[in-house]
């Protein structure tokens, strides 16, 4: 991976992925609920809850 | 296919899914057999923060948000928790709430020298792990000495504001692009992705991109 040198000229993006995916709008960021269902998963394959 | 695929991440240096999305977009990078080359740019999400701002995040997003200070906890912990997933040790105990439109102008000083990604990487890891205050010209220029920088050049830079209207270039291009959040990623100018995704959601745009390229070229012969 190297630094670019040159900007973008915009125009219309085609939009992929997935729409639920986190982000931050403003001062706030939301967590999706499959992030947290993820936490909890993470912590009960640990063994912590 | 010979040129690197130009990806261009909307990012601010106080978004903690722009950290993580961070993360998740280099292993997205690893997995991808290509080349990949980076450009970041500005994002404001509170240009109307102080600089010195006295309180914590959770006091500060309780007020903003007129949310619950326990909701607010509740929330933060668990970012630092997904953020530990992927590597990165959240302190926001120690995190200085402050405005980064300065630390964007470094950023941009640090660009027109070529090494934008490390200064990326250095000043995330300043906010949400070091603890350390991104707003102020004096603990930037320390930052940038780190790294090696001349603290005199620095502080010429960032006390003229040689580079707020990059910044200000940056953030207008979102509004163009129609961003309303980040990180956001522009890959080839063409595809856009929005916020923290997986890396292999990453490694299939630019899949697609390096399809679409090899695709191109044969029909050019």
């Amino acid at each position: 991976m190297t630094d670019a040198l040159v900007s973008p000229s915009p125009k219309p993006l085609l939009i992929v992925g997935d729409p639920t995916a986190a982000a931050c709008e403003g001062d706030f960021c939301e967590i999706p609920d499959h992030h947290q269902q993820a936490v909890v998963n993470r912590a009960l394959d640990s063994d912590l809850v | 296919m010979s040129e690197a695929i130009k990806v261009d991440i909307w990012s601010d240096v106080q978004c903690p899914w722009c950290y993580i999305g961070k993360r998740k977009f280099e292993a997205g990078a690893e997995l991808f057999d290509g080349e990949v080359e980076v450009e970041y740019h500005s994002f404001e999400l509170s240009p109307d923060t102080p600089v010195e701002y006295e309180g914590t995040p959770v006091q500060y997003l309780s007020e903003r948000k007129g949310m619950p200070v326990a909701q607010v906890e509740e929330m933060l912990e668990r970012v630092t928790g997904i953020a530990k997933a992927v590597g990165l040790e959240y302190d926001y105990d120690h995190v200085h709430q402050t405005n980064t439109v300065i630390s964007h102008e470094l950023l941009h000083f640090a660009k027109s020298k070529g090494r934008q990604l490390e200064m990326k990487e250095r000043l995330l890891k300043a906010y949400f792990i070091d603890g350390e205050h991104v707003g102020r010209i004096p603990d930037l220029v320390a930052i940038a000495v780190e790294l090696g920088y001349d603290a005199d050049e620095v502080t010429e830079a960032l006390e003229s504001h040689r580079f707020l209207a990059d910044v200000k270039a940056d953030v207008a291009l979102a509004q163009e692009y129609g961003i309303q959040g980040v990180p956001f990623f522009v890959i080839d100018g063409k595809y856009g992705v929005s916020g923290a995704q997986e890396a292999e959601a990453f490694a299939n745009v630019l899949a697609q991109v390096k399809s679409e390229r090899v695709q191109a070229e044969r029909e050019a012969v």
